[in-house]
């Protein structure tokens, strides 16, 4: 009896689940993983000669397996709950809030990055007052010895002995773990003013601190579909006031849009603030006729910093170096008496060789 | 294509199980044949001709082998089959090794070939050299009909990583066999246990060996554990390649011998390589140290006997020094067993466990890293590399990995199996059992599809 109930379970779970893949309907994005799935390959000689189809045919077997997000959450709960692991492919999570390891130091990406900013600054910024802020990522605020941290000590010294000519301005101690996404990888725009505040009181500006609100949730962070763990999603909230909804922004790629609410409920809803990763955005502001100009030298993170410094200058410059090199930048900046800040976080300090040359 | 793939576990098999079981019985050969071949293809599209090569080939030399049994002629083509068989494996696996030393000892610069080795080349040639040589022997009637050879010598669940399986183990089996519920059901449990060795415990300490390889700042604590970690991914990965193997035999009727018996619990290295792949040992054994007089000569041969063995053990696994330096490690280590060792270990059983597998542990360092720094790292496992005991990298990754290793220790051992032994009959089994087998199968189903490292480490050979 044991052995036919043993046998018949096999092949049902076998069968079962070959059939089931064969019924469901390919899917072509994982939200979850905010990535595109591996669809069907195509099939011709050549790939087949090359195991290129076979290898494609691999993920996509992987990609379309029937209930693959509970399967990678049955995985994620074997893995910390039966094996105790710290954690599931570098995803940990404590106190409900998820953290992804990022560890070792990369004194050469360090090193990278130090180089790229000082070539930066003495090739095209000579003129200007340029300002740099390394914003910490969430990990540099885990209170805790079991899991392995950066040496952020050894980064800031680095990035702060290596960078000529350029004012320091640090984050560090005005932010909490409380002012970052507790799914995402970014920081919180409601808690930034005292950020926007910081840039201020050391670049010689001040901002408008009226806004409203405006909600989103839920919002399952970068992070959230990396866990595979059921866990409360984050509530998204971006400020908005009259002045703002003025702005005029130019985007080089994308909309151009300064909340792209569009963006909400897509696969990263972080992506509301200037449409995410662009390589050259303008922000003009109308109402403000002091002629100042701000250009930022910016990661992901400075995307929902920047809509809370527009009321200090008539113009603002997003430049995303990951994006966008800096011969072709010459062609859209003129450099005069801007104020730059370079705002980068540490996990691109860390892995700097995605700033292109 | 892999064993622990999606692709195999939810595509081919369910396809070969359905063509298989509705294929009547005179017919089911050929479907094995055809889906071995497409096995086959899947992994090594190029070189599939060779396959078949070595079927046909091989069908009809032990055929003239057989044929001529016993005259002058069966010699000359027995030593064809041998020269034709390992001239290909030679040819495939070892010609860029030859090139680079000759260029090294010679100084010059023959260019290399960069030769893409066959999978599954070295099992299948031994397979067929032994078939070749039993004939010879008379051990074995040669086989007149080619479907049936054919099958013997694709069988996708031994073709591409062992065990070796000898023809006389299937001879009866590739004429007729049966199937029942009974053996199914063994089958299942065997195929499931070792996709869960090599999905849960192979590819987990794999990630534990390639993150200790890679610490920032190497302590002595991180290299034993890191050697530990190598050696037990080593078993588990290879062994549990073999009961899926072994597994899947039963599920379509074939019995094919064990490969492994818990090598790790061995209390002297000759208890171990009785132990540790079964079916290599005794193909050297049977086929190269007999042959050679094995230790009923004298005792300078009988060592010769051992060396040349051990050679030929270390250099089947890769063309490589760190393999022939790690065959050779045996060689010594048996001798020295055989000659001093082996009342002491005896009597002292206790030491002899420490004994052995202290040199087990130490041979996986030789056998897993490259020959240049072998030396570097056994100077780190005995603290001669300048090295801190530990520090909060090795102590993070014994903290996440702590409980895995525990349970591949004990998994290593006979403990567990030996536990379940004692419920197999109780009433409740009867639920408990298939449950626990559909759980352990869709666990690893969740490890492949959100998997990262699953190399098979015995697809090189």
């Amino acid at each position: 009896m044991k052995d036919k109930i043993i046998t018949y379970s096999f092949i049902l779970v076998i069968e079962g689940f070959f059939l089931l893949n064969l019924w469901i309907l390919d899917q072509k994005i994982s939200f979850s993983e905010r990535r595109d799935y591996q669809t069907f390959p195509q099939l011709t000689w050549d790939s087949i000669h090359s195991k290129d189809w076979m290898n494609d045919f691999d993920r996509y077997t992987l990609d379309q397996f029937a209930f693959r997000d509970s399967f990678r959450s049955l995985k994620a709960h074997v893995v910390f709950d039966v094996f105790h692991n710290l954690d599931n492919n570098k995803i940990f999570v404590k106190d409900d809030i998820i953290f992804k390891s990022e560890y070792p130091i990369n004194e050469g990406s360090i090193q990278r990055f130090i180089q790229k900013m000082n070539t930066l600054k003495n090739k095209y910024l000579k003129n200007n007052k340029v300002y740099y802020s390394i914003i910490p990522d969430k990990n540099y605020y885990l209170k805790d010895s079991t899991h392995l941290n950066l040496d952020y000590g050894q980064l800031y010294d680095m990035v702060i002995n290596g960078l000529q000519d350029m004012e320091f301005i640090d984050l560090r101690d005005i932010l909490s773990l409380n002012d970052y996404y507790r799914t995402d990888t970014h920081w919180r725009q409601e808690r930034l003013l005292p950020v926007a505040q910081k840039l201020g009181n050391q670049m010689g500006f001040a901002i408008d601190t009226s806004y409203q609100e405006r909600k989103y949730a839920p919002f399952y962070g970068v992070y959230y579909g990396q866990a595979a763990l059921k866990l409360p999603p984050d509530e998204l909230i971006y400020l908005e006031n009259e002045e703002l909804k003025q702005a005029i922004v130019t985007s080089y790629e994308g909309d151009n849009l300064l909340y792209n609410t569009s963006k909400l409920g897509s696969m990263d809803s972080y992506d509301v603030f200037l449409s995410g990763a662009t390589p050259f955005i303008t922000i003009e502001n109308p109402s403000k006729t002091n002629e100042k100009e701000l250009i930022i030298f910016r990661d992901s993170f400075g995307s929902s910093l920047t809509p809370l410094l527009i009321s200090a200058y008539s113009k603002i410059t997003l430049v995303d170096l990951r994006y966008m090199n800096t011969k072709v930048m010459e062609e859209f900046i003129t450099f005069e008496n801007q104020d730059v800040l370079i705002l980068y976080s540490t996990l691109l300090v860390n892995n700097s060789v995605s700033i292109r040359d | 294509m892999i064993f622990s793939s999606i692709t195999f576990l939810y595509y081919f098999l369910p396809i070969l199980l359905l063509s298989y079981f509705i294929t009547p019985n005179r017919y089911k050969n050929f479907i094995l044949l055809l889906f071995s071949l497409l096995f086959y293809f899947y992994g090594e599209p190029t070189y599939i001709w060779i396959l078949l090569f070595s079927c046909i080939f091989n069908f009809y030399i032990g055929k003239k082998i057989g044929k001529s049994f016993n005259t002058k002629k069966s010699k000359v083509y027995l030593v064809l089959g041998i020269v034709i068989n390992f001239g290909l494996l030679f040819y495939f696996k070892y010609t860029d090794f030859m090139i680079t030393n000759i260029n090294q000892i010679l100084s010059i610069s023959i260019p290399l070939m960069h030769i893409v080795m066959p999978i599954g080349i070295s099992f299948f040639t031994f397979q067929t050299v032994g078939y070749l040589v039993d004939v010879y022997q008379g051990k074995v009637a040669y086989n007149n009909k080619f479907l049936d050879f054919a099958t013997y010598v694709t069988l996708f669940p031994q073709l591409v990583a062992g065990p070796i399986v000898r023809y006389v183990t299937v001879e009866e089996e590739l004429k007729s066999r049966n199937h029942s519920y009974s053996q199914f059901a063994q089958g299942v449990k065997r195929f499931v246990i070792g996709l869960a060795k090599k999905v849960l415990l192979a590819n987990i300490l794999g990630e534990l060996a390639s993150s200790l390889a890679g610490i920032t700042v190497p302590t002595i604590l991180s290299t034993w554990v890191h050697a530990i970690a190598v050696t037990l991914q080593i078993y588990f990965d290879f062994s549990g390649y073999s009961d899926m193997a072994i597994g899947l035999g039963l599920l379509f009727g074939f019995h094919f011998l064990e490969n492994f018996n818990y090598p790790l619990i061995a209390s002297s290295i000759t208890d171990f390589w009785r132990r540790w792949h079964i079916s290599l040992s005794s193909w050297l054994k049977d086929y190269i140290y007999i042959p050679l007089g094995g230790s009923r000569v004298s005792k300078l041969k009988w060592i010769r006997n051992i060396f040349i063995v051990w050679f030929c053990t270390g250099f089947w696994h890769g063309a490589a020094w760190n393999f022939i330096m790690w065959g050779l490690y045996f060689a010594v280590l048996l001798v020295i067993e055989k000659v001093i060792l082996k009342d002491f270990l005896k009597k002292h059983k206790i030491i002899a466990h420490i004994y052995t597998i202290l040199l087990v542990v130490f041979s996986f360092v030789i056998f897993s890293q490259e020959s240049g720094t072998i030396l570097n790292l056994f100077k780190c496992l005995f603290g001669l590399g300048n090295l801190t005991f530990t520090n909060a990298e090795t102590v993070y990754y014994i903290r996440s990995y702590g409980i895995l290793l525990l349970v591949a220790v004990m998994a290593a051992t006979p403990i567990l199996t030996n536990q379940m032994k004692q419920f197999q009959n109780k009433k409740w089994m009867t639920i408990v059992e298939p449950i626990y087998y559909v759980v352990l199968l869709l666990v690893c189903t969740a490890f492949l599809i959100d998997a990262s490292f699953n190399p098979f480490l015995y697809f090189r050979f």
